[in-house]
């Protein structure tokens, strides 16, 4: 999935996450900050990139802000995002298909 | 969060809007006079507990209830703030606020640009947003240049560009090898930033050692600079003029700057004190700053605020003598009878 355009999903409450996504010439640049980044950056860092790879996603800026979120929480918020900016419409996403 | 719901408020709305001013005066704050969405935090008895602005990609005026603090509704204000910018496709957001609240920005995807001790800090949510900044002020013609031992920068709004500017640039060309043009390029002013872009561009084009860079949202006019938490006005001119010189500074190691000329001030308290500050300032830090005297037509310095009352008035044979051909042709183009329509049309051309 390309990323054509900035898009953002989630939100700064607690247990959540804020994905920001813009578009990146050829690489995939992450920013995480996080109340918990001693604790889980890494796990978090791993689950972003799963995601990604599960979207076919090789490029973009993403800006993560978390409030503590849950993984299967971080990965639904990094699947918006990408959606919101690749210009997926429902129909086109293959709910079953997710992983 | 169930039981606080965000709203937004409308100015119209007077009854809501006296509450939202409550709400501020007792967290210190005054309502700021440039505001383009308000909204509102309301608990489950519909009392406003909290409440945050917005004007162009600038977040304001947010402020909990002291009783209310500690449950995460800045967070909650915060989101839907940033929701609403987006919408209007800003995606680079600023907030300026005071010292005591910067930690909360923190961890709220908002990053350090600068801060002025004990008065406020600037923040961004991009982490590296004003080190790209930087790096794209370095095109390729200046590394060329880069050897060259006498680099200088101007920083003007040219609102609109007059025979003062041109002359201020033309000085500054003639002594050193480069000069650095910085262009305010926040539109609050009454000419549109492409306007006044075109005539700087128009009257500088026969210097041949101009680079010219956009302030973006790092440098903006006094008009927009938030005030709305500093005591009274002129700690606000002197909190505006420091963090100004702080950024400018920075712009000025990075692109090896060591003059920054400016014009005299003999009109404007406001620009009065600001220049006096920055002398001082960018003396101490390694940058020289050369004041140089208005130029004068007829004997009367020339003022780009007595142009726009010019215009506004249709004395085009004043304007005539204040401004260059360029700017001239432009006012009298189908394009700069519009912006003359607008001055026109507004009450008070001469602050801004």
């Amino acid at each position: 999935m390309e990323i054509k355009k900035n898009a953002v999903a989630g939100t700064l409450e607690s247990s959540d996450a804020q994905i920001t996504v813009e578009p990146a010439q050829g690489k995939l640049e992450l920013n995480i900050q996080s109340s918990v980044l001693n604790q889980y950056g890494r796990q978090i860092k791993k689950v972003i990139l799963e995601t990604l790879d599960n979207l076919d996603v090789k490029s973009g800026r993403f800006y993560v802000v978390d409030k503590g979120a849950l993984d299967c929480t971080i990965k639904a918020r990094v699947e918006g995002a990408v959606y919101r900016s690749a210009d997926a419409a429902e129909k086109d996403i293959k709910w079953g298909a997710l992983k | 969060m169930a039981d606080y719901t965000v709203e937004k408020i409308y100015t119209s709305d007077k009854r809501t809007m006296k509450l939202v001013d409550e709400l501020l005066n007792n967290e210190g704050i005054k309502r700021d006079k440039n505001l383009d969405y308000t909204c509102g935090v309301f608990n489950a008895r519909d009392e406003l507990v909290a409440t945050g602005s917005c004007f162009k990609n600038t977040l304001r005026c947010l402020a909990v209830n002291h009783e209310y603090q500690g449950e995460g509704l800045m967070n909650l204000m915060i989101s839907h703030l940033v929701d609403i910018e987006q919408e209007r496709d800003n995606w680079h957001l600023f907030v300026y606020t005071k010292v005591s609240a910067f930690k909360f920005f923190k961890t709220l995807g908002f990053y350090e640009i600068a801060r002025v001790q004990d008065q406020l800090v600037f923040l961004e949510n991009r982490p590296s947003g004003f080190t790209d900044y930087l790096a794209q002020l370095d095109s390729d013609d200046h590394l060329k240049l880069k050897k060259s031992q006498k680099v200088a920068s101007v920083v003007m709004n040219a609102n609109p560009f007059s025979l003062g500017h041109q002359y201020l640039i033309e000085k500054a060309a003639a002594e050193n090898d480069i000069v650095h043009l910085f262009m305010v390029s926040d539109d609050s002013s009454l000419i549109p930033f492409e306007d006044r872009k075109r005539l700087i561009l128009a009257g500088t084009r026969h210097l041949n050692n101009v680079i010219y860079h956009e302030s973006g949202s790092y440098i903006i006019s006094s008009a927009t600079f938030p005030s709305y938490f500093l005591k009274d006005s002129e700690t606000v001119i002197k909190t505006q003029a420091q963090l100004d010189i702080d950024i400018f500074v920075e712009i000025a190691n990075y692109l090896g700057i060591t003059h920054r000329y400016v014009g005299s001030e003999p009109f404007s308290q406001v620009t009065s004190i600001y220049n006096d500050i920055m002398v001082r300032e960018l003396q101490e830090r390694g940058v020289t700053c050369m004041v140089v005297p208005r130029l004068k037509v007829d004997g009367a310095a020339v003022s780009a605020s007595q142009i726009r009352l010019a215009l506004k008035e249709d004395r085009l044979d004043d304007v005539q003598r204040w401004v260059p051909q360029t700017t001239l042709d432009f006012f009298k183009s189908a394009e700069g009878q519009r912006v003359i329509a607008r001055l026109h049309r507004s009450t008070n051309v001469v602050h801004y």
